[in-house]
This record gives structure tokens, C-alpha cells and sequence, in this order.
């Protein structure tokens, strides 16, 4: 009869550090809050672009870990269940600011214009190194434009291109179906290529 | 011989709501096979590939900012209220 195969392990890095913690060595907690401190700090920026509002989420969400973390069910990478928390602060500090008006990025605003002829050509800053390319000046640009496009959007955006979560994860760290993940994030990247193309076509004009 | 595609045609744009997909690896094989077939007949769909693959390259390294010093204060003190709180 042929062996039952067992489940995966699921196990991940932080779940030896998170027993240790609420297995009586509070003092590890140090410890967590320096393994994630840098990361949720940078998706805190790019996501509220102020840094005061990026070290109020960073605080608020290990905040909410050190509440929640005795009920942590090793069923989730930690870091989906800490960035579930610290989007879901994200989300709470922009609608709380008067400049987050919800809007969607529509496909056909992103497609090759009609009459335009497409570029048969690839433009340099898609063929040359890319340490050649990425400046700080196009670094400054590339945070802009993130910036600039809907929350809903950006979420989906920084968690898969930036944090490197699936599109799986991503549906389960915001509550949303893998395809509505997939749809945002395609509008979020053309979106910010064309932001990407315009930045390139007028330095080259100047 | 199929004919080339005519760039903007209804085959580039089914391509174009479906990129990220595809350079994600999301797609099955045979999509995949559609499209790269596609993409080395039609030249402005290449550029629409390689560019939006660059702009995810791009995302990936984007630089970090340091911590700032007071930030990292902050949390010291919630890791010493935690030990506290836990051991009192």
C-alpha cells in the first residue's frame, strides 16, 4: 500500500522564535521587532509617503503583535499575519488624511493610444544595466509614482513587486480573490510604466 | 504562413491585459506559447513586455531607507513594556 505523503512543512523562521516568545522569553520580542523594524518601515513609507505616518504604522502594528501574538496559530507565515496588521494600519492613517480619494486606474487609460504607432524599438532604460538606470533620481521618480496611484492599487503593488509575496499571499493578507490581486497589480505596473516612459521621453526631449 | 500581426490588433491587445501573467509565470504552457509566438512576430508587444518587465525589476530594487534612530527608540520601549507586562 503505498505511503500516505505528509503535508509540507510549513514551518517558517519565525515560528522557533514566536514559540521561544510566548513560551516564556518575552525578552526575545526584542528580537522580532528587529527581523521586520527596516521592512514594515520602507512598505510604511512608500505606502503613506510621510515619514511620521510610516513610524506611527510601524509602531501601531508591533503594537497589535505584542496584543495578538499569544493567539498567533503557526497556520500563516508570521510575515503574512504582521503584514495583514500593517496594511490594514496603512489603509486606517490614509482614510483618516484628506488626500486619499479612492479612484480606479482604468485599463483602457493605460493602453497604446489608438492612431499612435506603437515603439518597435526598446528604449534604453529597458535594454542598459539595470544599476546604470536606477539613479536616485529615478529612484525619487519611481517612489512618486507609486505614490500618486490609488491606495488600493499601491497596497496590491508593494506587497507583490516590492515585499515579493505571491499573488496568493497577497489575496490573503488584504481579504481579496487572487484574480482581483492580479487585475490591480497589472493596472499598478502599466500605470507606473507609463509614468516610467514619460519621465524617459522628456529627459530626452530636453 | 500565418500572417504577422498588425500591431494594435485584437490579438496585441488580449495580449496586453494579460502580460503580467505572463511574466509572472502564471499562465499555463500553452497561453505561454501563444504569446511568445506572438511577441517574436510583433515587435511593438516585445517593447510592451520587456518594458513592463523592467518596470517589476525596477520595484524589486528600489533602495531602503534606514531606520531612523528615534523610530528605533520607540520600539525599544515597547519591547521593554512587553517584558515588563510579561513578566509582571
Amino acid at each position: 500500500m503505498p505511503q500516505k505523503r505528509t503535508r509540507p512543512n510549513r514551518e517558517d523562521a519565525d515560528f522557533e522564535l514566536i514559540r521561544a516568545i510566548n513560551g516564556g522569553r518575552p525578552e526575545l520580542f526584542g528580537e522580532l521587532v528587529r527581523r521586520y523594524e527596516g521592512r514594515l518601515y520602507n512598505f510604511g513609507l512608500k505606502m503613506c509617503g510621510d515619514v511620521q505616518d510610516a513610524e506611527d504604522m510601524v509602531q501601531d502594528t508591533f503594537l497589535n503583535v505584542f496584543r495578538y501574538l499569544k493567539g498567533f496559530r503557526y497556520e500563516t507565515r508570521f510575515r503574512n499575519w504582521l503584514y495583514r496588521i500593517a496594511a490594514s494600519a496603512c489603509i486606517k492613517k490614509r482614510r483618516k488624511s484628506k488626500f486619499a480619494p479612492r479612484r480606479e486606474i482604468s485599463l483602457e487609460d493605460l493602453h497604446p493610444v489608438e492612431g499612435d504607432t506603437p515603439p518597435a524599438e526598446l528604449p534604453s532604460w529597458a535594454s542598459e544595466p539595470l544599476d546604470e538606470v536606477l539613479n536616485q533620481e529615478l529612484s525619487r521618480t519611481l517612489r512618486e509614482a507609486i505614490l500618486a496611484m490609488p491606495e488600493n492599487y499601491r497596497v496590491v503593488l508593494l506587497l507583490r513587486d516590492i515585499e515579493g509575496f505571491s499573488t496568493a499571499e497577497t489575496a490573503r493578507i488584504l481579504g481579496l480573490t487572487p484574480a482581483n490581486i492580479k487585475t490591480r497589480l497589472h493596472r499598478a505596473r502599466l500605470y507606473l510604466r507609463q509614468q516610467l516612459q514619460r519621465y524617459f521621453d522628456h529627459d530626452t526631449q530636453t | 504562413m500565418t500572417p504577422r500581426p498588425e500591431p494594435g490588433s485584437a490579438e496585441c491587445l488580449a495580449l496586453f491585459e494579460r502580460l503580467s501573467e505572463f511574466i509572472d509565470g502564471e499562465l499555463d504552457e500553452d497561453t505561454c506559447r501563444r504569446i511568445r509566438a506572438h511577441i517574436a512576430d510583433c515587435a511593438p508587444c516585445e517593447v510592451c513586455v520587456e518594458t513592463l518587465r523592467r518596470t517589476v525589476k525596477l520595484c524589486r530594487h528600489l533602495h531602503s531607507d534606514p531606520v531612523p534612530a528615534e523610530l528605533h527608540t520607540r520600539l525599544q520601549d515597547l519591547v521593554k513594556k512587553y517584558v515588563d507586562t510579561a513578566d509582571g
